[in-house]
């Protein structure tokens, strides 16, 4: 049969697939965001315990493979005694892997601003707290938009390694799909056509956000 | 010698030149002057065909460079290697990033003669050595670019073009871009060659130094040359009100 | 414990293999792209913006699924270390692609107008001006993309190729030890990927000494 037959009867499982991935591509972007402004705070205030432990969270992280962590939450954590569901374990994963990233994506802005506005806010008296709330964060994030969004897109596609545990984002039910209908490839196909749609409207959500957002 | 005639050339909807026409006897320099978009760049660049140009001829010792044309009027361009042979025959020096990073300023010389005129390793290192002492960098013959001046940069870009003995040099705004204090070097080198009897064609900002080197000075306007003529007709007694007001601004 | 790292051990070579045929195959099929990249031919080109966007756009693991179940299909009938391979030439050469093009789009117009000044054949302009910049320009890309490569290996565990993800994975099932085990394989791959980085940086390092990119060191 056609691909559009294929689709038509097997639809509603993609779609269902379909909200899961975004709905954890979305928590998951935003705690990752958080996460990385939260280590970036403990860099900058932290002392040098403080910028050591991020350092090293940071390499650590970034130089292994994200299916690790993903393992590691959810076959580890009922060993502690939390028996938290799958979405949630590879939840955490993707969010402490992808704040690594974003933690030096913001490095990198910070140097980009201009030395010149800290001195400025030390003249003008402001707190530290001050002034990483009214200065540092706002230019931090305009500055690392393009980067942001390249990396939320990346976090968009590793949504579908939580497939491995489990979670029925489009992946999964393409799989499911597979043995249930034995078909070859179909399922996979219609799942990479998928995924190519969502990337691209992220990209241009993105872009529109970002043109809306530069220069005010 | 160089005729240039009827030359256009548009981008898109923006005709740049209007129909441009220029000649250059043998061992003249002029010099290009004129307002920022008025098409001077684009007509020289057109004369090394580093850009298209539309409509126009351009003929280098009588013989048609660029294109054929045929006998029903339209034209032809003529085929990659000849285009090559031909543009062997002058010299070009940017405004910047002329030299390639990653060679010596004696590679950097050297490459054309070695790679285009096929001429051996040995000659062309030799005559390159000595292009770059008549520049006065024959101390700097292995220095790579990041470790010269911009000044010096722009030396070893003239003796690059030099190395390839051309018949006109075709000079961008080659002082531009360089601190006051390194430019009289560079146009030092540049009055070294008046005796050569080297055709020049400048494009340049800098008044007086045109006036001192240039036969003749063409002010170009509109996408044509308006005035041309001896620098001191065209700067001190000039007709065109547009160039009295873009002079009186220089100053 | 040292039946467990001898294992991962062996997972970890065989993680190290796949990597390596990734990377020379990557490569490989990089320049093969960037020729199409920059043809005259628009057709050509229009297949290689489409092969990136396909290629970028879809997961790894979709990419992997996909010729695991579409090769037997068509008749092909290879084992999943190869399939491996053919996915991981096939993702990571789309990125070394991005990254080459990058390069030759960063070499300045003025460069370019220049080698067409002297009338340099294009077969020197290649091989004594494009090919020595853009190897000066991508190499910190390179090494990262390299480094990704041991990281996309680790996906291949999903279409049973089996390497120190799938070893690590297949112990923690059996044994339930399921953090110091992780966190051993996790010792491996960072020792391997943050091995290439250092090199790399060490490499870049010694060579800007020598004025190998251009710029100031």
């Amino acid at each position: 049969m056609t691909f559009l037959d294929w689709f038509a009867m097997h639809g509603p499982s993609y779609l269902d697939g379909l909200a899961q991935t975004v709905f954890v591509a979305l928590w998951a972007s935003l705690g990752a965001l958080l996460l990385g402004i939260a280590l970036t705070l403990l860099r900058l205030a932290g002392g040098h315990w403080g910028a050591a432990f991020v350092g090293g969270y940071v390499q650590v992280l970034r130089n292994i493979p994200v299916l690790l962590p993903i393992y590691l939450i959810y076959f580890g954590l009922p060993t502690l005694g939390l028996f938290w569901s799958a979405v949630v374990c590879g939840g955490i994963a993707l969010i402490m892997q992808n704040a690594a990233f974003i933690t030096e994506i913001f490095r990198g802005s910070i140097k980009a601003i201009d030395r010149v506005q800290f001195d400025a806010t030390r003249s003008l008296g402001l707190s530290p707290w001050t002034t990483f709330r009214r200065v540092t964060l706002p230019q931090l994030l305009v500055y690392s938009l393009p980067a942001l969004r390249n990396q939320a897109v990346l976090l968009l596609k590793d949504t579908s390694l939580l497939s491995v545990i489990t979670v029925a984002e489009v992946t999964m039910q393409a799989k499911v799909l597979t043995e249930r209908t034995a078909s070859a490839y179909h399922a996979f196909l219609v799942a990479a056509i998928l995924y190519l749609a969502i990337v691209a409207l992220s990209e241009m959500a993105f872009r529109i956000a970002e043109r809306r957002v530069r220069w005010r | 010698m160089i005729e240039i005639r009827g030359l256009r050339k548009s981008y898109g909807e923006v005709e740049v030149l209007k129909g441009a026409n220029l000649d250059v006897a043998e061992g003249e320099v002029v010099t290009l002057i004129g307002r920022s978009g008025c098409g001077k760049t684009t007509l020289l660049r057109c004369i090394d065909l580093l850009e298209e140009y539309d409509e126009g001829e351009i003929k280098l010792d009588g013989k048609l460079l660029w294109y054929t044309s045929a006998a029903d009027g339209s034209r032809q361009r003529l085929s990659e290697p000849v285009i090559r042979q031909m543009r062997q025959r002058m010299g070009i020096v940017f405004q910047q990033y002329n030299l390639f990073p990653h060679m010596t300023a004696l590679e950097n010389v050297c490459l054309g003669p070695e790679f285009s005129q096929k001429i051996s390793t040995r000659e062309s290192n030799e005559f390159g050595r000595e292009l770059l002492a008549r520049v006065g960098l024959a101390d700097k013959v292995l220095a790579y670019p990041f470790q010269l001046s911009g000044g010096q940069q722009q030396r070893v870009a003239i003796a690059r073009a030099l190395a390839m003995r051309p018949r006109v040099l075709l000079l961008d705004e080659i002082t531009s871009a360089l601190d006051p204090e390194l430019v009289a070097e560079v146009e030092d080198v540049i009055r070294s060659l008046l005796s050569e009897g080297i055709m020049m064609v400048l494009v340049t900002h800098a008044i007086g130094f045109a006036r001192e080197i240039s036969n003749k000075i063409a002010y170009v306007s509109e996408g044509r040359i308006s005035e041309i003529g001896p620098p001191a007709d065209v700067l001190d007694r000039s007709q065109d009100p547009t160039l009295k007001e873009f002079l009186r601004r220089l100053r | 414990m040292t039946s467990t790292l001898w294992i991962l051990t062996q997972g970890a070579a065989v993680s190290l293999f796949l990597a390596f045929v990734g990377a020379i195959g990557g490569t490989a099929f990089a320049l093969l792209l960037n020729v199409a990249a920059f043809s005259k031919i628009g057709l050509l080109r229009g297949f290689y913006h489409t092969y990136i966007y396909f290629a970028r756009g879809i997961p790894l693991l979709v990419q992997a699924l996909l010729i695991f179940y579409a090769l037997p299909a068509f008749g092909i009938l290879i084992g999943p270390l190869t399939a491996g391979g053919l996915v991981l030439t096939l993702y990571i050469g789309a990125m070394f692609a991005e990254v080459f093009r990058g390069g030759v789009l960063a070499i300045p117009r003025t460069l370019w107008d220049s080698t067409r000044s002297l009338g340099l054949p294009p077969a020197s302009v290649l091989r004594k001006v494009v090919v020595p910049l853009v190897l000066r320009y991508t190499l910190p890309s390179y090494i990262n993309v390299c480094v990704l490569t041991i990281k996309a290996s680790s996906v291949l565990s999903v279409i049973s190729v089996w390497e120190l993800t799938l070893a690590a994975r297949e112990i923690v099932e059996r044994t339930l030890d399921v953090f110091p085990v992780m966190i051993a394989a996790s010792c491996f791959y960072f020792v391997m990927c943050f091995s290439i980085d250092r090199l790399g940086r060490h490499v870049e390092h010694r060579l800007a000494l020598k004025g190998f990119s251009g710029e100031r060191p």
